[in-house]
């Protein structure tokens, strides 16, 4: 039983900034929950908080409905991987490994088998006898993890653990991840910046803004329903179009796009994403633009056009789109559903 | 270009062993004066300093002031640089300078200083106070060497450690002191060389029949001038130098550099 629930917790750096501001969050046994947001947002100290190498100005921390708040970071029982990997240059791989279990009195032939278990599950054998410097940054992060997951922690606790890694290998490791989280049923407490990391990985995303929640949730919806503007535009490319709302229809300069549901009349934004702009012949859709930027991305074109008024919109096209709408300067029109487009909470 | 490199490096070199070289040349001379070039080899005057009682008695007290010295600075400075850099002691800054202002005053003015302290306050000289005295100036020797690789030292790792199950005194003797051990042993070296070498404290504080070797030799050399001298700043060189390469050889200075 190790779901991790934080009430009230707040974090108060000497100069008044609120790090962490009055945090309320449960998250379940087994589950993998990412804190998402940019630099400074508090999603760090959140965490620090958790393993224990910050001590909150208020509120409690239970883990497995324990109270963990005043405990120090030893006798937590969490497994960590930090950024830098943290690796102990003066020993070698089987030996960072061990560590813990050494701190923990196990046996010396039980450590053995441990380690060996430890580093088999991130598939990293045959490296045991090295120095930390003498791997690629992808060993030392399977080692980092590997010394995390040998004793067994109640929760597992990462902080942008995959960040100095290049793109290929990251990937990789996104996936290798998921795979351990669920063969080991660890409830998991991922930290970074990178929100296609959070949205591949992530059962539920807490998208944090200075020291605040701004949106929980599932991927899925934080990245179809996000709430607000912030969230709308930290999370994948996002259009906000604002305009003057009444009932279904959203007024823009000279033209007016659906709503999913009436809204109260007055200003209002929506946001939408570019995969939802679907171009046609001009005329044909709902507004007609002019392609400003034309950028082949491999797999789509992703467009920047012009609506009147000189407000700029991106869209995403498939490759096969007709090549005559994705030249700059061609007219194209563009549509969406009533569904597409989400209205944000005034901000 | 390389060629004109190499010379400057020779030249330097030259500069800096030269006088080590004539001492050498002095003390193996047996002529009882210093002349060049010497008329032949001798062990006469190393002889002579092995068998003066009064030179031993002070190579013997400058040996274990050196490594008193070592063993109260080493663990006084590690501690004080650990606590100037890790916690939130108001004043650090100038706490700091405090300490490591013996390195910058004149040692003379340190030694006339504890000197007048002794008298003062009645405590007078003796081998107690010189070695305080010795400690003094080595300290912040080796509180500029820890403070060194304390200030590039990441935290994370014994965040790391606490974070597997590691005490802070545990932290702290697996990751802590192991990481910093080259700047310890680098600052002890320097803190024995300083008490070894010390003239300036030494001349205040010494009590007579307690000398230290260098108030011995530049008592000695107020009399005589024969190559006893030599032969004694010969055996206080290859000290100096089995010394380096003694630690070298057994934890090897470089490998833990390269950390």
């Amino acid at each position: 039983m190790a779901g991790v629930v934080l009430s009230g917790v707040t974090k108060v750096f000497p100069g008044g900034t609120r790090a962490v501001d009055a945090i309320d969050l449960s998250i379940g046994e087994g589950e993998f929950f990412s804190l998402l947001g940019p630099s400074g947002c508090g999603k760090t100290t959140t965490l620090r908080m958790v393993a224990g190498f910050e001590a909150p100005d208020a509120g409690t921390i239970l883990v497995g409905g324990q109270d963990m708040t005043s405990l120090p970071p030893e006798r937590r029982g969490m497994g960590m991987v930090f950024q830098n990997y943290a690796l102990f240059p003066h020993r070698t791989v089987a030996e960072n490994v061990a560590f813990g279990l050494k701190m923990r009195s196990v046996p010396r032939e039980d450590q053995a088998k441990r380690v060996r278990n430890a580093l088999a599950m991130v598939r990293l054998q045959g490296l045991e006898e090295r120095r930390p410097s003498q791997l690629s940054g992808g060993q030392q992060q399977r080692v980092a993890l590997a010394r995390a997951i040998v004793i067994d922690p109640t929760v597992l606790l990462c902080d942008e653990p995959l960040g100095a890694l290049d793109k290929k290998l990251r990937q990789a490791m996104q996936f290798e991840l998921k795979a351990l989280h669920r063969r080991l049923g660890l409830t998991l407490v991922y930290v970074t910046h990178d929100q296609e990391e959070a949205l591949t990985m992530s059962d539920r995303i807490a998208v944090m803004r200075a020291g605040r929640i701004a949106q929980l949730g599932a991927p899925r919806e934080i990245y179809d329903r996000p709430t607000s503007r912030f969230v709308a535009d930290f999370i994948g490319d996002t259009n906000i179009l604002e305009g003057t709302a009444s009932g279904h229809m959203l007024h823009l300069d000279g033209w007016a796009s659906p709503l999913p549901q009436a809204l109260p009349p007055g200003p209002c934004a929506i946001a939408l994403r570019p995969e939802r702009v679907r171009l046609g012949a001009p005329g044909a859709g709902l507004v007609d633009a002019t392609v400003e930027e034309a950028n082949f991305l491999g797999d789509a074109v992703l467009l920047k056009l012009l609506l009147p008024g000189g407000t700029a919109i991106l869209a995403r096209a498939p490759r096969e789109t007709d090549a005559a709408l994705l030249a700059p300067g061609a007219a194209a029109s563009l549509a969406w559903r009533a569904e597409d487009p989400v209205p944000l909470e005034a901000a | 270009m390389r060629a004109a490199f190499l010379s400057v490096c020779g030249l330097v070199l030259a500069f800096l062993l030269l006088p080590v070289l004539i001492v050498l040349c002095f003390a193996v001379n047996p002529d009882p004066f210093l002349a060049f070039p010497p008329s032949g080899v001798s062990t006469r005057w190393f002889v002579k300093f092995v068998t003066s009682r009064d030179f031993m008695a002070a190579f013997g007290l400058s040996l274990t002031l050196g490594v008193a010295t070592v063993l109260i600075a080493g663990t006084m400075g590690t501690l004080a640089s650990l606590a100037l850099l890790r916690s939130s002691l108001p004043g650090r800054r100038a706490l700091t300078g405090l300490f490591l202002s013996p390195i910058v005053l004149p040692t003379i003015l340190t030694g006339f200083a504890l000197f007048q302290l002794a008298m003062v306050s009645g405590v007078g000289r003796n081998p107690w106070i010189l070695l305080a005295g010795h400690v003094v100036v080595a300290t912040p020797y080796v509180m500029r060497t820890v403070l060194a690789v304390l200030a590039n030292f990441d935290r994370s790792l014994e965040e790391a450690a606490r974070g597997l199950g590691a005490t802070p005194a545990q932290a702290f003797r697996e990751v802590t002191l192991p990481l910093i051990r080259p700047g310890v042993i680098a600052g002890c070296l320097f803190a024995f060389i300083v008490s070894f070498d010390q003239f300036p404290v030494s001349l205040f504080l010494v009590s007579p029949g307690n000398e230290t070797l260098p108030i011995a030799m530049f008592n000695y050399l107020r009399f005589d001038f024969d190559g006893t001298i030599a032969a004694a700043s010969t055996v206080s060189i290859l000290l100096a130098v089995a010394l380096v390469l003694g630690i070298e050889r057994t934890i090897g200075l470089q490998e833990y550099a390269k950390l």
